[in-house]
């Protein structure tokens, strides 16, 4: 098989963990190495819980980097479920594991630059900030990314961290609309369709009972910090925003979407407003597709069925 | 000198033809230890100041001091380059090809790992930055923690009382990466400002070019060359023929902060608006209520600092290094 190679850049979070452990149960996948962003919680503790979640996943062997700790220029803000911090003993062990001592900004040069004939994919579940960080610094950096997919923004979906931006843009603007002016391939994974698939606790309840110990704790963390919301979803259920990034590379047919480039609102009171140039009226290139909708019950299915490989006599985890 | 007496320094720069002019003082100078040169995307795209930073090099026969290339682009805006540096950035000036190549390490990488070691030792580094700021805002957004090993930033950028050079508002150094400005103002380390207020008080006129070219001895020609390139023929702006001697002020700052007045103030850095874009804002009387986060140099000895230019640059005549 002609697995991918990725770069998760991530701040977990719990929607994150349970984005990588379904990486890493995909061979498909050849996960290069994480890279961790102070995001939903400050940087020690999204770099306790990456070491915890692959010391969780038994793959002591992916190495974690440490990024930045904060955004570029805005202040730092931090995410809905910040008072998680690092992930209690109770919820995940803890783990001798540590980051490795490159840091994840030159991390993610070094593989891209590397990787300019078979170019890399990053995918992006926080915010932007390690990724702006090592763009700027040489131009080879682009040309060894094939494309970004990125959980972020919202279009239609508004109103969840404020009224007109997503977490992962509002808290870096600046990282955002860097990545989204480099001429980079953006896979664009907005609240509008993460919001579209929800997992109930029956569907949690599958992960405890298929996926090993890796189920179980992903299913405490998803119960802990429950995500469900009637009010706003109108049914049961919450969503897992970050893991449909590792589904669309897994099964792209499971998403429909459109070519668009995307423009961040770096300044004034709405900062962090994404917004769609679907018509050309922008001088950017549309070089993001912007995902509109998702196979809700092929996306559960798929991330249970990953899940359910941990709690196999001999995981076929990806290596 | 010994480790002891020499100043530890990092210049960051984009040569340019007055940063040529500060590099080629730094290096006859034995209180300055150049740990290493730091090219970056600023008057000229990237590959040309990196170029032109190792033609410098070999020119005041220094290729012993590291070039570590920085970042080809500014962090948001589009990259401007200078006006008056010619098409390669140093005038109508010919250098031979560079022997001299960059180190494999980044700039950002040199400037971390360099910060994070003086911070281990002691021995901070003096940055001077003769450009824009990129290069020292993304090592800052790596690793915060780095501060702790500078003393201090001594920089060429901003324009205060006086007004902008590249912009109504604006000089070119901070209207070319304001958000770099922006971060590298906010992160508390101690800045010596040489803005566009300092830098128009030391003209170099034509007479000043001659006397340059009468004692540099073996880098006469080129020297005299890049000065005269400088020759803004512009009287009504500089009350006189020549050019602001803007980057090599950083340098003679190092080696004699007394012919410097300065005034500390809390700068600001606009970044979000179009039409004051890259504006350095000086809270000279308090009004924000925040703490000062700059000296900026108000008055200039400028004969002093002519005298000091001459005395170095003779260096060349004598002997071919420090």
């Amino acid at each position: 098989m002609n697995r991918q190679r990725i770069i998760v850049d991530t701040d977990p979070g719990v929607d994150d963990a349970a984005a990588i452990l379904m990486a890493l149960a995909s061979p498909e996948l050849e996960v290069l190495g994480i890279s961790v962003v102070g995001g939903n919680v400050p940087l020690q503790a999204t770099l306790a819980n990456a070491c915890k979640i692959l010391a969780l996943a038994g793959r002591p062997e992916v190495p974690v980097f440490a990024g930045a700790p904060g955004p570029l220029v805005r202040q730092q803000v931090f995410g809905k479920y910040a008072a998680i911090g690092a992930f209690s003993d109770t919820l995940l062990p803890p783990t001798d594991l540590r980051p490795a001592d490159e840091h994840a900004v030159d991390f993610i040069i070094r593989s891209a630059r590397a990787a300019i004939a078979e170019p890399i994919t990053i995918c992006a579940i926080g915010p932007l900030t390690n990724i702006a960080l090592a763009l700027v610094q040489h131009p080879d950096v682009a040309k060894g990314i094939a494309r970004i997919v990125a959980m972020g923004g919202a279009f239609t979906a508004l109103g969840h961290r404020t009224p007109w931006a997503e977490f992962n843009v509002y808290a870096d603007p600046h990282a955002a609309e860097i990545v989204h002016g480099s001429g980079i391939e953006v896979v664009a994974m907005p609240l509008d369709v993460t919001f579209q698939a929800l997992f109930t606790a029956e569907h949690i309840a599958g992960f405890r009972n298929t996926g090993g110990a890796v189920g179980r704790a992903l299913a405490d963390l998803l119960t802990t910090y429950d995500r469900s919301d009637i009010a706003r979803f109108g049914r049961p259920g919450g969503p897992i925003h970050d893991a449909m990034t590792i589904a669309w590379l897994l099964q792209p047919e499971l998403f429909k979407g459109r070519p668009a480039a995307i423009g961040v609102q770096v300044t004034g009171k709405t900062a962090g407003y994404s917004y769609a140039d679907y018509h050309g009226k922008t001088e950017r290139a549309a070089r993001a597709t912007i995902i509109e909708s998702v196979d809700e019950a092929g996306f559960i299915a798929l991330l249970s069925q990953r899940l359910s490989r941990y709690g196999q006599a001999a995981p076929r985890a990806g290596g | 000198m010994d480790l002891m007496t020499t100043l530890p320094i990092i210049i960051d720069t984009d040569p340019g033809i007055d940063d040529s002019i500060a590099l080629l003082t730094a290096f006859v100078s034995p209180e300055l230890d150049i740990l290493g040169i730091t090219p970056v995307c600023g008057n000229q795209p990237l590959a040309s100041t990196l170029r032109n930073a190792l033609q410098i090099c070999e020119l005041g026969g220094r290729s012993d001091v590291p070039v570590h290339a920085g970042c080809f682009r500014p962090l948001l805006r589009e990259p401007i380059h200078g006006q008056f540096h010619g098409t390669t950035g140093l005038g109508n000036t010919v250098l031979p090809d560079p022997v001299k190549t960059a180190e494999a390490t980044s700039a950002v990488a040199f400037i971390i790992a360099s910060c994070e070691a003086a911070a281990a030792s002691g021995r901070k580094i003096t940055i001077c930055s003769l450009g824009p700021l990129t290069n020292l805002a993304v090592a800052l957004r790596m690793k915060p923690a780095i501060t702790e090993g500078i003393e201090k930033l001594v920089m060429m950028g901003g324009a205060y009382r006086e007004a902008g050079n590249r912009s109504m508002t604006s000089e070119f150094n901070v209207l070319a990466d304001p958000h770099a400005a922006h971060i590298v103002f906010s992160s508390g380390i101690p800045i010596v400002a040489l803005a566009l207020d300092a830098t128009h008080q030391v003209i170099l006129t034509p007479d000043h070019v001659s006397q340059f070219a009468a004692v540099s001895g073996r880098i006469s020609e080129p020297l005299s060359q890049l000065m005269a390139f400088w020759d803004r023929n512009d009287v009504k702006r500089y009350g006189s023929r020549g050019g602001p001697l803007h980057d090599p002020l950083v340098i003679a700052y190092l080696l004699a902060p007394e012919l410097f007045q300065t005034q500390p103030a809390r700068v600001f850095v606009e970044h979000e608006s179009e039409l004051c874009m890259g504006q350095t804002i000086a809270d000279w009387h308090g009004k924000s209520g925040l703490a000062p986060n700059a000296e900026i140099v108000v008055k200039v000895d400028a004969p002093a600092v002519i005298a000091l230019f001459l005395e170095r640059l003779s260096r060349y005549d004598a002997k071919v290094t420090a």
